[in-house]
């Protein structure tokens, strides 16, 4: 028999508490899964990944060891002019982070160009320098799908164990990213008062997951030996 | 009395995809039983995604108590954890909906959370064991329970609410056929006591053993 | 706590990841004996698993909140060896695929989160443990968590210590010809009190809230999990630690006298690039009346940034800006407007 409680309905009005940290997890954890899955392989000029991962490497480095202000400006140029060739959300989803990282710099480098204006003129520099790599490595990974990059680094004989362990990362994180989202709606639709646990939650949602994370790790390994694996972790 | 309404439902999960439901148009009544059927990927868990709110149809008006479900009326905590107190979800994978270290306070975190008092929360806790047998297993760790055990689990934990709507999505897969029979017992208990339901089910006896209407979802593509 | 690129001068990058190598070997090693059979799944599913917590926003009071490292809290579930790997795997993802941290400054970030923080946090951990590994075993009430709580601060705190000297040795070391900072401009002075505050004010508690949270939940339903347990199942957790520490405090003297010593070296194999600033003097130089009103207009371009320079090519590379930056903003201005068309 359904208890007494249970056959009446509840007058209940809820309190105003926010369970932001449950919220902003899940934007920060949807967008990044959204970044891994929805890669779909439109890679525009084609370029192999080998090449654009070390295009991309040398460009990083140029532009850190660049003190020529011509120089850096031909690298502005290089990189902007690329950037105006791609779609308008593609473009929108490069610079958003770009800018972002450049107004950070600016904000963080505000008192000192303050308190020492002759040292401004190389703050602006880092700052540009800043906007102009991350815009690098956002063109890089909004153009490149991760499975391509996991085998450009395969063919720069990067050691396959190591490949191994950055292939299997990204599929764990997709797998368990989907987890902390699933567990954090499912949480938020019981959420319905004002939390005085709110560790407990986190604790409870981060600690499942790691117990999701040791089960999957045995269950892959035991997938590799009912295939034929025999510890050797060289040959991969 | 219409408790849920949907009116001209369309959604699809990104704009470039074909669309999961197309113009879907249902009426349930409180007090009302529906059993939702239909092929895998017809729609079903889309379906209670959008009458739990967390998704929002591209086109057409989810109505719930007369009110639109709008992104704004989500926004305002105070309505979106009023909404979510009074429709119930059961997920279709329970995994998902257990986070806390023991049984017990899985159960007791909904009426804790609601502000009930330690007396209040520790009967709650207790009545919602007992309807599922749970006693002996609630100082387990809900991660080491079974699969039939966690679904159970997390129903205690969703009825704890005392929601006035419950969304069940597959309650009886994985079952155990006693376990079946009680939790069919129980359903039948809720309907009489004025709960509205929405379930997912290919089972015949939860349908026959309930009177419920059902409503089957064609795919759309 | 992700030093973004540019902050850090090349050299100390290269620095930074020079003395990652040997730490990397060792925690490779180390975990070879030391993890059960299905290491390698097992260092994947740490690493994914500190990517995400990484990006777990902890509640804050009053509706706010910040972000964890985690890096003592996979120590504690992987041991400090694995979790030096998984978290560098993580930074590595966060960096290439993310943007979030530099590629050159890949090195330092990895000393900071992936070695300072997981080792020192779990050394203090064993430490308020006590000696006896049984112990820590079966300790119950609230020693273990005190512990991990204390770890984690005091790892954090380490690890925001390292990141303040990055940031503070960058002045002293890499100047113009006019004494002025090429990249992070804050000197020891200001960075440690800039980077030390917040961290012990605010990110320490989180860093331990967020640590004690999951590794109670852990510990209460699968202990069996824990590093703890899996020192004391393998034999290979028997070694001492001393070589460990060794290694640590080594490191940590070596790294800023490398740093320093390299600020000397900079000095001298910059021949080549102090000939050029001497040639580009006029150009790098700070002629004061064009700068102050140079970079007060607020103008991406300013004029002076041209002078000196091989002009035509200047010219035509800004126009090329110039279009480029016109283009982004029609495409830019053209997404709201699209969207709507698609609607209707």
């Amino acid at each position: 028999m359904i208890p007494a409680w249970m056959a009446q309905s509840d007058t209940y009005a809820p309190p105003r508490d926010g369970g932001a940290f449950a919220m902003r997890t899940l934007r920060s954890v949807g967008s990044a899964l959204a970044r891994l899955q929805i890669q779909r392989g439109r890679d525009g000029l084609r370029i192999p990944p080998v090449i654009k991962l070390l295009l991309l490497i040398l460009g990083i480095v140029t532009l850190s060891l660049a003190r020529n202000r011509l120089l850096l400006l031909a690298i502005a140029a290089l990189v902007l002019s690329y950037t105006c060739l791609l779609p308008a959300r593609t473009v929108l989803a490069v610079l958003r982070p770009a800018f972002g990282a450049a107004l950070l710099s600016l904000v963080l480098f505000l008192p000192a160009m303050l308190l020492r204006p002759a040292g401004a003129g190389n703050n602006w520099i880092v700052i540009g320098k800043v906007f102009l790599s991350v815009t690098m490595v956002s063109i890089f990974n909004r153009r490149t799908q991760w499975n391509r990059i996991t085998g450009a680094l395969r063919k720069l004989h990067v050691p396959g164990v190591f490949v191994f362990v950055l292939d299997l990362t990204l599929k764990y994180v997709v797998l368990l990213g989907g987890l902390i989202a699933d567990l954090l709606t499912a949480r938020g639709l019981r959420a319905v008062g004002r939390d005085r646990h709110k560790y407990r939650s986190v604790g409870g949602v981060m600690g499942v997951t790691f117990l999701r994370a040791s089960a999957l790790s045995r269950e892959t390994w035991e997938a590799m030996v009912c295939r034929g694996f025999t510890d050797d972790y060289k040959g991969l | 009395m219409r408790i849920i309404e949907l009116d001209h439902i369309t959604f699809s999960y990104a704009p470039d995809e074909p669309p999961v439901l197309r113009d879907l148009s249902l009426t349930v009544e409180a007090g009302e039983c529906l059993v939702l059927q239909g092929d895998n990927g017809s729609g079903k868990t889309t379906l209670f995604r959008v009458l739990n709110g967390l998704s929002l149809p591209q086109a057409g008006v989810y109505r719930f108590d007369g009110e639109a479900v709008t992104a704004s009326l989500l926004k305002n905590q105070r309505w979106a954890k009023r909404f979510h107190k009074r429709v119930g979800y059961l997920f279709q994978n329970p995994d998902v909906m257990l986070f806390n270290a023991s049984v017990r306070e899985e159960i007791a975190f909904g009426p804790r959370q609601m502000g009930l008092n330690e007396d209040e929360i520790t009967s709650r806790v207790s009545d919602c064991l007992a309807l599922f047998d749970l006693e002996s297993l609630a100082d387990k760790a809900p991660y080491h329970l079974s699969g039939g055990q966690k679904k159970q689990a997390a129903l205690a934990a969703v009825l704890a609410l005392n929601p006035e709507v419950l969304i069940l999505d597959e309650p009886l897969a994985g079952l155990d056929r006693g376990t079946r029979a009680r939790l069919v017992q129980l359903l039948s208990e809720l309907r009489q006591a004025g709960k509205t339901l929405l379930i997912a089910t290919h089972d015949d006896m939860l349908r026959s053993s309930l009177d419920a209407r059902v409503y089957t979802l064609e795919r759309s593509i | 706590m992700h030093i973004p690129e540019n902050y850090l001068s090349p050299v100390s990058c290269a620095v930074m990841g020079a003395a990652m190598i040997p730490v990397w070997v060792h925690a490779v090693k180390k975990t070879n004996a030391e993890l059960p059979k299905e290491k390698l799944p097992l260092l994947g599913a740490g690493a994914a698993f500190s990517f995400l917590a990484m990006m777990f926003n902890v509640p804050l009071v009053g509706g706010t909140t910040g972000h964890a490292v985690g890096g003592t809290l996979i120590a504690l579930l992987f041991g400090p060896n694995a979790a030096c790997i998984a978290v560098s795997v993580a930074l590595l993802l966060q960096a290439v695929i993310f943007g979030d941290g530099g590629v050159l400054a890949f090195g330092a970030n990895c000393f900071n989160m992936a070695f300072v923080l997981p080792y020192v946090g779990y050394a203090v951990y064993r430490l308020v443990m006590g000696k006896n590994r049984e112990n820590t075993l079966q300790a119950g009430g609230i020693r273990p968590y005190a512990a991990a709580a204390i770890g984690a601060y005091v790892g954090l705190a380490a690890a925001a210590l390292c990141c303040a000297v990055e940031f503070g040795v960058q002045p002293m070391l890499f100047k113009d010809a006019a004494g002025n900072a090429l990249y992070c401009p804050y000197d020891l002075s200001i960075a440690i009190p800039a980077m030390m505050i917040p961290h012990l004010l605010v990110a320490g508690f989180v860093e331990a809230a967020f640590t004690v949270a999951v590794f109670a939940l852990v510990r209460k339903t699968a202990p069996d999990l824990t590093y703890d347990r899996m020192l004391a199942d393998t034999s290979a957790g028997k070694k001492k630690y001393i070589p460990v520490f060794a290694l640590i405090a080594a490191l940590i003297a070596a790294c800023p006298l490398g740093l320093l010593a390299t600020g000397t070296a900079w000095g001298e194999w910059g021949a080549d690039e102090i000939a050029e600033i001497v040639t580009d003097g006029k150009a790098l130089g700070y002629t004061p009346n064009g700068l102050e009103t140079g970079w007060s207009l607020d103008v991406p371009m300013p004029d002076y940034a041209l002078e000196g320079m091989n002009e035509t090519l200047a010219y035509i590379l800004s126009a090329i800006i110039g279009v480029a930056l016109l283009l982004i903003l029609f495409k830019l201005i053209s997404i709201p407007m699209k969207g709507r068309r698609k609607a209707s």
